[in-house]
Formats: C-alpha cells, sequence, structure tokens
C-alpha cells in the first residue's frame, strides 16, 4: 500500500506521495490513494493516524508539505482561483457543526448561495427551505443554532453545504460530538445522501454505518494507507493485526 | 436613573423591543437637545439666565461625541484588524497606534492636535471643535481596538473554516462570519469606551470648545456660584450617559439571539 500504488488517471480525486507534518509529528506519510465519483468511502482509523487531516488538506484547510492532490482536474494548491472551483466542489461537514450562531437556521444555509452564487434572496430562500425539508428541518428555518439540538444543527449543517451543490461532500466525524440518540438522524440523512449517488468521503467511528452504507473501507495507522478493502472484506477476514486491535477497542468484530 | 424602564408588550419579538427602545431613547435625545432651554429657563438664578448657554454647550458635548465616537469605532476596527494582520507592518503599525495612545494622556493627545500638528505641517491645522474630534476619535479608536481584537479572537476558528469550505471570499468570511460575531463580543467593552468618551469630551475645555464643561465652568466664574451651576452640568452629563446606556443596552438585546439578558 505504498509507492508501488498507482492512482488511476481518471479518478474524481487523487493523492500521490502526500506528505504532512506538524512540527516534529509525521501525520501523513505518503499517502497515495484516489476517490472515485459516486464512491462512498468511509475513512477509519485510531485518533491520530491522520485521517482528519486527510479529509482536510482535500479543501486546503491544511496545506500539504509535499505531493500532489488533485480534485476534479484542478490540483489544489494556493491559486485563489483552484481554491474557488476547489472549495465550491467540496461541502464539507464538521464534528462540532460550526454552524453561524448569528444566523438562523436558513440564513446559514443561505449565505453561500447569496455571496458565492449571488442567488438573489427569494430565490435562495426557496432553495434553502427544500434543502431543510431533505434533511427533516423545514420546521425549524427561522430558529437560530442554539435553539436546537446537536442533531439538528448537524443536519442544518449538511443543509449548508449541499446548498453549494457540490461534487463530493467531506464529513470530518460528524456524530463523534452527538448524544446518542441523536446519532441516527444524522446517520439517516447521510445514508439518504449516500443512496441519491452522492460521492462522500466520511471520517468516521461509526463502524455499523461504515459497514452498511460505505462501499469502501480506508483503514489508516500512523499517516498511512494500511487497509484499502470493501466493507465486507474488511470486517470479516482482516488479517491485519493492527485492523484487529483496532476492531476490537471499538467493541466491533467482524461477526457482529 | 432618570428614564424608568421601558415595558413594551410582551408579544413583541426581541427585536422590535430592542429596535423600539432605541428609538425612543435617540427621540429623547433629540427632545432634550432641542427644548432643553424651556425649562432650564425656569430654573432659579444663575441657572435661569444661562439656560441657553447650557443647551448650547449640550449640543456641542453631544456632537463631539457622536462624531468622535462613530470615527473612533471605524478607527478602532481597522486597527484591530491591523493588530491581527498576517502583514507584520500592519501590525508594527497598530501595536505602535494604541501604545503611544493608551500611553499619553488625553489632554495632551487634545492639546497636541490643536497646537503642535499645525507647527509640524501647517496643512494640519483645525478649528478647536475639529481637533478636539481628532484627538478624541483616534484615543477612543485606540480603547476600541483592544476591545474589538479580543472579540475577533473570541470567534472561534471553526467559523473561518466554515465559511472558506463554503468558498466564501476572505471579504465575506470578515463580513457575514467573523465581524458580527467579534462585534457582538466586543459590544459590553465598546458602550463602556463611549460612555467614557462622553465624558472625556469635557478635556475639549482646554482648546477652548464651548462644550458643556467650559460653559459651566464659566457661570461659575462669573457668578461665583459654583454650587448649582457644576450641579447642573453634572445631571446634564448624568441624563446624557443615561440615555446612551439604556441605547447601548437596547444594542446589546438586539444582537441577543440566545436570550441571554434579562
Amino acid at each position: 500500500m505504498s509507492a508501488a500504488y498507482s492512482v488511476p488517471e481518471h479518478a474524481f480525486i487523487r493523492l500521490m506521495q502526500v506528505n504532512k507534518r506538524f512540527g516534529d509529528n509525521h501525520v501523513l506519510r505518503d499517502v497515495s490513494t484516489h476517490f472515485e465519483a459516486g464512491q462512498v468511502t468511509a475513512i477509519l482509523g485510531a485518533s491520530g493516524s491522520g485521517k482528519s487531516t486527510l479529509l482536510r488538506l482535500l479543501n486546503r484547510l491544511e496545506r500539504h508539505d509535499s505531493g500532489t492532490i488533485v480534485v476534479n482536474d484542478i490540483e489544489v494548491n494556493d491559486s485563489i482561483q483552484h481554491l474557488d472551483v476547489l472549495r465550491r466542489d467540496l461541502g464539507m461537514v464538521f464534528q462540532q457543526f460550526n454552524l453561524f450562531p448569528h444566523l438562523t437556521a436558513l440564513g446559514n444555509v443561505t449565505l453561500a448561495l447569496k455571496r458565492v452564487r449571488k442567488t438573489d434572496a427569494t430565490q435562495a430562500d426557496a432553495q434553502a427551505m427544500a434543502l431543510l425539508e431533505r434533511v427533516g428541518m423545514q420546521a425549524h428555518a427561522h430558529k437560530h443554532p442554539f435553539a436546537l439540538s446537536g442533531g439538528q444543527q448537524q443536519r442544518i449543517a449538511i443543509a449548508r453545504a449541499l446548498a453549494m451543490q457540490p461534487k463530493a461532500m467531506l464529513f470530518d466525524e460528524p456524530t463523534s460530538a452527538l448524544d446518542p440518540e441523536m446519532v441516527k438522524e444524522v446517520l439517516d440523512v447521510m445514508k439518504t445522501l449516500a443512496q441519491s449517488g452522492m460521492t462522500m468521503i466520511i471520517v468516521t467511528h461509526e463502524m455499523g454505518f461504515a459497514r452498511d452504507v460505505a462501499d469502501r473501507i480506508l483503514f489508516l495507522d500512523q499517516g498511512q494507507v494500511v487497509v484499502d478493502a470493501p466493507p465486507h472484506q474488511f470486517f470479516s477476514a482482516s488479517s491485519n493485526a493492527r485492523v484487529q486491535a483496532f476492531l476490537g477497542n471499538s467493541g466491533q468484530s467482524g461477526t457482529v | 436613573m432618570l428614564i424608568p424602564s421601558l415595558h413594551w408588550p410582551v408579544h413583541w419579538s426581541r427585536r422590535h423591543k430592542s429596535s423600539a427602545t432605541i428609538a425612543c431613547a435617540a427621540l429623547l435625545l433629540l427632545a432634550a437637545l432641542w427644548f432643553m432651554a424651556i425649562p432650564l429657563a425656569y430654573a432659579p438664578s444663575p441657572i435661569g439666565e444661562a439656560a441657553d448657554n447650557f443647551a448650547q454647550g449640550t449640543r456641542v458635548t453631544v456632537q463631539l461625541t457622536l462624531v468622535s465616537g462613530l470615527a473612533g469605532i471605524l478607527i478602532g476596527v481597522v486597527a484591530a484588524l491591523g493588530k491581527t494582520s498576517r502583514v507584520l507592518p500592519l501590525r508594527w503599525a497598530a501595536t505602535f497606534y494604541i501604545w503611544v495612545i493608551r500611553g499619553t494622556p488625553l489632554l495632551v493627545q487634545v492639546l497636541f492636535v490643536f497646537l503642535a500638528l499645525p507647527m509640524i505641517a501647517p496643512a494640519l491645522q483645525f478649528s478647536d471643535f475639529t481637533s478636539a474630534c481628532i484627538a478624541l476619535a483616534f484615543n477612543a479608536g485606540a480603547y476600541n481596538a483592544e476591545a474589538l481584537r479580543s472579540g475577533l479572537m473570541a470567534v472561534p476558528k471553526g467559523q473561518v473554516e466554515a465559511a472558506q469550505s463554503l468558498g466564501l471570499s476572505r471579504w465575506f468570511i470578515f463580513y457575514d462570519v467573523v465581524f458580527p460575531q467579534a462585534f457582538k463580543i466586543a459590544l459590553p467593552s465598546l458602550v463602556n469606551n463611549s460612555v467614557a468618551l462622553l465624558k472625556d469630551s469635557s478635556l475639549a475645555y482646554a482648546i477652548g470648545v464651548v462644550e458643556l464643561t467650559n460653559v459651566g465652568n464659566r457661570i461659575q466664574a462669573a457668578t461665583f456660584l459654583p454650587v448649582p451651576t457644576l450641579i447642573t452640568t453634572a445631571c446634564i452629563y448624568l441624563f446624557l450617559t443615561t440615555v446612551l446606556t439604556h441605547m447601548s443596552d437596547a444594542i446589546e438585546r438586539y444582537y441577543d439571539v440566545e436570550g441571554r439578558l434579562q
């Protein structure tokens, strides 16, 4: 799974020999992988394995130190034009929701429509309402984030990211900050999204969700892709000792 | 308190109540500025005879405060951005400005703008009123900059990341996401600074601006009656700061989407 890996040239997202360091900490080591359009990938791994960093490199919330990342034929670099297109193509959902607290649910969803797409107000409101309906939040459109539960906030955050009609959605541990009873409502929205054919890359600790919804599991350990396999293969006959230890620790085994 | 708390209909929204309070306070202030000489004229000597002078002095004090207060917030925003900038020279310039202003007395700054600036550059010769406005605006700006900077620092990094990931430009990230949140955090300190500014505008008296303190001082000097004149002067300041506080409370409530203020 290292330098021998050859990245298909047509893939929607390609990473080639990507390295990232935070000071002395070598977070990603020569990572080469790719993501196909329409594919749902779950990235698993222990904390500190580099999975969130990998995700954040794709829309340049973090810069990679070396290697090449190409998204939809656009190289991820400091070019403002590249960044504009890149971030329009990739929607992102965060662990802490990061909704704008001073705006209503509707205001959160319409902001980028008005500012980036230059959609006029009535049309932006209509589009946003349709998206809020899609995540089951239309009844709360005029509430501010503080008045909503974590699960509701995360669903609005998903609607907000979808408003830009991204070609792919990045999820950075979208349910890790939620109370257990709210995890399901968010996962249900994500499942529907996956079924609609959206390209999704999901950093998660939800093993059941990864197994049921993902087309592919990417297992990271110490900054390297250790396993790249379909879920049934990953969860059943993993011969890798680290995967076994990881699955054991998270209370999951192949037979559950 | 000169103004009783305003009780708006319960079914009004928070924003409606706040807007109504702001409008009322503004109207009260305007009415006082236009008509205060009429009731003051009935006051016993020496206040009654000087009612028009007090009214005029009050108007000048309010003008000084409004002009330098608004300019001070703009300067504060620019200086706060400079101080949090990634560009080193901008950070130096803002730090230097704040250091000088906060480290020297306002009276020296007022005198400097009026007396020393024209000596350095003749083009920078201003009237006493303008000089006072400039000194007060730059003074308030330095304190506002610190308040706004702490507001900017308190906005979580995730807010910027969320805005970036939506593809918002740097300007809209600031204008729509960061600044409204920073301003709300900084608001109580900005209000504090503005009330202080209203009182500090009395230092314009040193360069001959006929504002409220100057009026009071002239009348007590002419009549040898310091007790009624200075009490009247103080009462007018108290009225102005009370109206200002009511307005700023209402502004805070306007932005209090969480309903934390009771």
